[in-house]
C-alpha cells in the first residue's frame, strides 16, 4: 500500500481513539490528552495524503497549516491546563460534575 | 519503496496508535503523560517519514516537549492540591469571587451532593453504562470505517498546491516552501495565530494566581545541566530561525527550542525581577503579533495590500518578523509552563 | 473612499486595540471604548464601500486565492459585521459600567478587554474570511476567547461551564479541520469560492461534509447538540452571556450556511429535512425548558437554545425568502438577547440573585430595565412592529408557499411558549415577595444600554426593507432555487 494511505488511516484511528476516550474518560487531564491524539490524527491526515503523488515532492502548504494547528493546539492545551486547575481549585475535583446529557 | 521501509511504516503506525491507546487508558496519569510524550516523538519520527522535517521540529519541540512539560507541570499542581481536599468538602471560591452565581442554597445542596458522590471511572457504573460503552465503540468504529474509505476513495494524484507554491517562490524571499507559505503566502494565518498564542496567555493569566510550586532546591544535576545547556538551546534558537529561511527551520521551532530554555530556567527556581515582569515583559510578549501588525499597515500605507512584501524587501522582512515571532513565542511558551502571572512590582 | 483597505481596518483595529488593553491595563476602559468606535466606524466605511461597489474580494498580500488567502464581504458578511458591530458596542458600553473595577472583583475590566477585542477580531475575520483553513484558525480564536470571558466570572459554576465549552469547542473545530483535510485533498484548494467550482459529490466529500456540519453544529448548539449551553450562558458574566447568545454561537452557524449555500450545494434534501427537524425540536425543547427554570439567567439561555432551532427551519424550505427570514432571525435575535441578559444582568446586580419568583417588584425599582425585557420579549415572541415578527413572518410565507405548512406550525406554538415565559417573569416583577432585595445601585449606562438594545430590536422591524435589499449585495443566496 501507498504509505501516504497507510499513514492517513493511522490519523483516521488516532482521531476515532482520541474521541472514545474524551468521551468516557472523566478525568479532566485525559480528556486534555485526548483532545491532543485526536488533533495529531488530523495533523496526520492532512500530511500524509499530500504525499500521495508517487515520486513527488509532497505539498508545503499542508506542512504549514499542520505547523499553525500544533501551535494552536499547545496554546488551548494550555489553557485547557490552567483551567482544570481552576476546576480543581473551586470544586475540589478535576473532573466536571454529571454530564448533562444523561 | 522497499519491503524494508513498508515494514518500517506498519509498524510505526501501529505503535503510534498502540501508544495513544496506552497513554490515554494507563490508570496512572504520571505514567499516561510519559506514554503521550513517547507517541509525540514517534509522531516525529512519522513527519520525517512523511517528507515533513519542518513539523518533525515543530512536534518534537512543541507537540512532545513543551506539550509534556506543561501537562507535567499542571500534574505536579493538581496533585498538590489533591491532597488539600481530598474528598472532602471543595475548596471554597475567595469571596466576592462569583457575582453571577450567588445562590447560596443552591451551591450548598450540590456541594453536598458532591462530597456524598464519589468519583467512579466510568467503566464501574453498572450495565447501563457498559451497554453505552458497546453502543460507543460500534459507533465509533462505524465513524472509523467510514472515514477511512473516504480516505482510500480519494485519487491518487494529489491536487495540491505544490506546482503554485514552487512557481511563486521565487518572489516569496525565502527558498524553504514551508516557511514561504507560513509567512508570506499564507502569513495572514500565522498572524492570527500569534493572536491565538497570545490570547491563550491572556486567558491564563485571567484565571488568576495558581499556588506556586516552589522546589526547595533544583538539586546540583538540574542546575548544572541547565547551566550547560541553556546558552546551547539559545544558540540552536537563533540557528534555527536564521536556516529556516532555506531548510527545515522557522520561527516556531526557534521559539520553542527558546521556550525550552526558558523552562529549563524556570526549573532551577529562577523567576523574573519584578522589576521586569511588568511592562518589559508584556512588551516582549506583544512583540511578534505587533512586528507583524506595524509591517502589515506599513506596507498598506505604502500602497501595497495587507502582508504584500515588496519582492526586494521580503527577505528582510520575513526575517524581522520571524526574529520577533521567535522571541515572543518562546517567552509566550515559558510564560504559559509557569502557568500565571509573574508577580509585578508596583503597578504603572 | 473606494481605495481603502477597510476589510483589513475591521480586523487589525481591534487586534490592535486588544494589544493595547493588554499593554496599558489601567487605562483599558478608554482604550476598549475608544476602539469601539472605531471599529462600529470601520464597519460603515466598509458597508459604504460594498454598497456603492458591489461584493469586494480583497487578496491578502497579493497573492490571491489558491495560494493566498482571501477575504470577501459581500451582503451577507456585511450584515452580520453590522450586528457584531452594534451589539460589540453595545457591550463594550455596558461592562465600562458592569466590571467597574471598586465592585467587581480587583482586576476583571483588565482582564475583560483584551480578550474581549480579541474576540471581536475573530468575529470581524470569521466573518470576511472566504478561505475554510483560515476559518478555523478564526473559530480557534473566537473559542478560546470565548472560554476566557465565561471563566472571568469565577466560581465553581463559571469555571466548569468554561471548561465544558473549551472541550465542546476544540472537538468541533477538530470535526471541522478534518473536513478541511478532506477537501483540500480531494480539490487542491481551501479557498470556498474555487471550491464551489470544483466540487462534485465523492465518498470524502461526503465525510467531508458530516464532520463538518456536525463540528458546527456543536458549537453552534443546535439540539440534541446543545447541552452545554444553558449552564455556560447562564454563568458567564451578564455581558459575556449577552455575546455568546447575540454572537458567538452564531460565527459557526453563518460558515455553515456559507458551506451549506456555496460548497455542498448537493446536500441532498433528506439532511435538510433533518436539520429542520432539530430545529423544530429544539425550538419546543428550549421553549419549554425555559419555562421550567427557576433562574432568570437559565431561562434566557435555554430561550437562545430556542430560538437558535427558528434559524434551522431554512434548510428544508430552501429559498431566498426562507435563507432571508433566517438572518432576519438571527439579528433580531441578538439585538433582542443582548438585552434580556443585560436586563438579567441589571436585575442581578442590583438584588444579588436572579431567582424569578423572588423578584420582588423590581419594576418599581428598575423600571428601565424591565421595560427593556418586555420589549426584547415581544421580539424573542415575534409579535409586530418587531425584528422578530419580520423574520417569522418571512419564514411563514416560505412555508405556506413551499406547501410545507407545518414549519409555520413550529413557529407559532414556539411564539406562544415564549409568551408563556416572558409573561411569567414580566409578572413576577411586579409581585411582592418575602425575600428583601440586597438593593445596590445600578450604574445608569447599564439601564440604558439594555433599554437601547430592546428598542434596537423593536425597530428592526421597521428597517426591514433596507436591510433586506442590503442582505441581496453579491447575492449570497442567489445559487438557489426558488421555492
Amino acid at each position: 500500500m501507498n504509505p501516504a494511505f497507510l499513514y492517513a488511516l493511522v490519523g483516521v484511528g488516532l482521531f476515532t481513539l482520541g474521541l472514545y476516550a474524551l468521551i468516557v474518560h472523566a478525568h479532566l487531564l485525559r480528556k486534555i490528552l485526548a483532545i491532543n491524539v485526536m488533533a495529531s490524527g488530523v495533523f496526520l491526515v492532512l500530511v500524509a495524503l499530500a504525499t500521495r503523488t508517487q515520486g513527488a515532492a509532497p505539498d508545503p502548504v499542508p506542512h504549514a497549516m499542520v505547523i499553525t494547528g500544533i501551535v494552536v493546539a499547545v496554546s488551548a492545551t494550555a489553557l485547557a491546563l490552567a483551567l482544570m486547575l481552576r476546576v480543581r481549585a473551586e470544586t475540589g475535583r478535576a473532573e466536571l460534575a454529571e454530564e448533562p446529557l444523561e | 519503496m522497499t519491503l524494508l521501509q513498508s515494514v518500517f511504516d506498519a509498524l510505526l503506525g501501529f505503535a503510534l496508535l498502540w501508544l495513544a491507546w496506552q497513554a490515554l487508558a494507563s490508570p496512572d496519569l504520571f505514567k499516561g503523560i510519559v506514554l503521550f510524550i513517547a507517541f509525540g516523538l514517534l509522531m516525529a519520527l512519522a513527519w520525517v517519514r512523511l517528507d515533513a522535517p519542518d513539523i518533525a521540529l515543530a512536534e518534537a519541540a512543541i507537540g512532545a516537549g513543551l506539550t509534556g512539560a506543561l501537562l507535567l507541570a499542571a500534574l505536579a499542581r493538581l496533585d498538590k492540591s489533591s491532597w488539600r481536599g481530598f474528598g472532602r468538602t471543595p475548596v471554597r471560591p475567595p469571596e466576592g469571587n462569583n457575582r453571577d452565581v450567588i445562590h447560596p442554597s443552591k451551591r450548598d445542596t450540590k456541594s453536598a451532593h458532591e462530597k456524598t458522590r464519589k468519583p467512579k471511572p466510568i467503566t464501574e457504573n453498572g450495565k447501563g453504562q457498559a451497554a453505552f460503552c458497546g453502543l460507543l465503540v460500534v459507533s465509533l468504529s462505524a465513524l472509523a470505517a467510514g472515514l477511512g474509505y473516504a480516505v482510500l476513495t480519494l485519487p491518487s494524484q494529489a491536487p495540491g498546491l505544490s506546482d503554485s507554491v514552487a512557481a511563486s517562490l521565487e518572489a516569496s524571499g525565502v527558498s524553504n516552501p514551508v516557511t514561504a507559505v507560513l509567512l508570506n503566502f499564507r502569513g495572514y494565518d500565522t498572524l492570527l495565530e500569534l493572536g491565538v498564542l497570545l490570547l491563550a496567555l491572556f486567558g491564563v493569566w485571567s484565571f488568576g494566581v495558581v499556588p506556586e510550586r516552589r522546589e526547595s532546591s533544583p538539586g546540583p544535576v538540574l542546575d548544572r545541566l541547565s547551566r550547560l545547556l541553556i546558552p546551547w538551546l539559545i544558540l540552536v534558537a537563533g540557528y534555527l530561525l536564521w536556516v529556516g529561511a532555506h531548510a527545515p527551520g522557522g520561527a516556531f521551532q526557534a521559539g520553542s527550542v527558546l521556550a525550552a530554555a526558558g523552562v529549563l530556567w524556570l526549573l532551577t527556581g529562577w523567576r523574573l525581577d519584578t522589576r521586569f515582569s511588568g511592562w518589559p515583559l508584556r512588551i516582549i510578549l506583544v512583540a511578534g503579533l505587533g512586528v507583524f501588525v506595524v509591517v502589515a499597515v506599513v506596507l498598506i500605507l505604502m500602497g501595497g495590500r495587507l502582508l504584500e512584501y515588496p519582492p526586494s524587501f521580503a527577505a528582510a522582512l520575513i526575517l524581522l518578523i520571524e526574529a520577533a515571532a521567535t522571541l515572543s513565542i518562546g517567552i509566550t511558551l515559558a510564560a504559559l509552563f509557569l502557568g500565571s502571572r509573574p508577580e509585578t512590582g508596583p503597578q504603572r | 473612499m473606494s481605495d481603502i483597505h477597510w476589510p483589513v481596518i475591521v480586523i487589525l483595529l481591534p487586534l490592535a486595540g486588544g494589544v493595547a488593553c493588554f499593554l496599558w491595563p489601567r487605562r483599558s476602559v478608554l482604550l476598549g471604548l475608544l476602539t469601539a468606535l472605531g471599529v462600529v466606524a470601520c464597519v460603515a466605511g466598509l458597508g459604504g464601500q460594498v454598497v456603492e461597489q458591489g461584493a469586494q474580494r480583497y487578496a491578502v498580500g497579493g497573492w490571491g486565492a489558491p495560494l493566498g488567502i482571501d477575504l470577501y464581504a459581500d451582503g451577507l458578511s456585511l450584515l452580520m459585521l453590522t450586528v457584531t458591530a452594534v451589539v460589540g458596542l453595545g457591550i463594550s458600553v455596558y461592562s465600562s459600567g458592569y466590571f467597574e473595577r471598586a465592585r467587581y472583583g480587583q482586576d476583571r475590566a483588565r482582564h475583560f478587554w483584551p480578550v474581549w477585542l480579541f474576540l471581536w477580531t475573530a468575529l470581524n475575520a470569521l466573518f470576511l474570511s472566504a478561505d475554510i483553513f483560515n476559518l478555523y484558525v478564526t473559530l480557534e480564536l473566537l473559542g478560546l476567547a470565548a472560554v476566557a470571558l465565561v471563566a472571568l466570572a469565577g466560581g465553581a459554576d463559571a469555571v466548569s461551564g468554561a471548561m465544558r465549552y473549551l472541550l465542546v469547542s476544540l472537538l468541533g473545530s477538530l470535526f471541522y479541520l478534518l473536513g478541511v483535510a478532506l477537501l483540500y485533498h480531494s480539490f487542491g484548494s481551501v479557498d470556498i469560492a474555487i471550491l464551489a467550482q470544483r466540487v462534485e459529490p465523492s465518498p470524502a466529500v461526503w465525510a467531508a461534509m458530516g464532520l463538518m456540519i456536525v463540528g458546527l453544529l456543536l458549537k453552534t448548539a443546535l439540539f440534541p447538540l446543545h447541552f452545554w449551553l444553558p449552564s455556560v450562558h447562564a454563568s458567564a458574566p451578564a455581558p459575556v452571556s449577552a455575546l455568546l447568545s447575540a454572537l458567538v454561537v452564531k460565527a459557526s452557524f453563518y460558515i455553515l450556511l456559507r458551506l451549506w449555500l456555496e460548497v455542498f450545494p448537493f446536500a441532498n434534501a433528506a439532511l435538510a429535512q433533518l436539520l429542520g427537524l432539530l430545529g423544530a425540536a429544539a425550538v419546543f425543547w428550549g421553549g419549554f425548558q425555559a419555562l421550567r427554570q427557576t433562574r432568570l439567567k437559565m431561562l434566557i439561555a435555554y430561550s437562545t437554545v430556542a430560538q437558535l432551532g427558528y434559524l434551522f427551519l431554512a434548510f428544508p424550505l430552501a429559498s431566498i425568502t426562507g435563507w432571508t427570514g433566517a438572518l432576519y432571525m438571527l439579528l433580531s435575535h441578538a439585538a433582542a438577547k443582548t438585552a434580556m441578559f443585560m436586563a438579567a444582568g441589571n436585575i442581578l446586580y442590583f438584588g444579588g440573585h436572579d431567582r424569578i419568583a423572588d423578584l420582588d417588584r423590581v419594576v418599581q425599582r428598575l423600571p428601565l430595565t424591565i421595560t427593556a425585557f418586555a420589549l426584547a420579549g415581544i421580539s424573542i415572541m415575534g409579535l409586530p412592529p418587531s425584528g422578530g415578527f419580520i423574520a417569522k413572518w418571512l419564514l411563514l410565507e416560505t412555508a405556506i408557499r413551499s406547501a410545507q405548512w407545518w414549519w409555520g406550525g413550529v413557529l407559532i406554538l414556539g411564539g406562544l411558549l415564549s409568551a408563556a415565559w416572558v409573561f411569567k417573569v414580566v409578572g413576577y416583577a411586579f409581585t411582592r415577595s418575602e425575600v428583601p432585595h440586597e438593593a445596590r445601585a445600578v450604574p445608569a449606562t447599564m439601564e440604558w444600554t439594555a433599554l437601547l438594545m430592546a428598542v434596537l430590536a423593536i425597530l428592526l422591524g421597521l428597517f426591514a426593507p433596507w436591510l433586506l435589499a442590503l442582505l441581496e449585495i453579491g447575492s449570497p443566496f442567489g445559487r438557489e432555487n426558488a421555492g
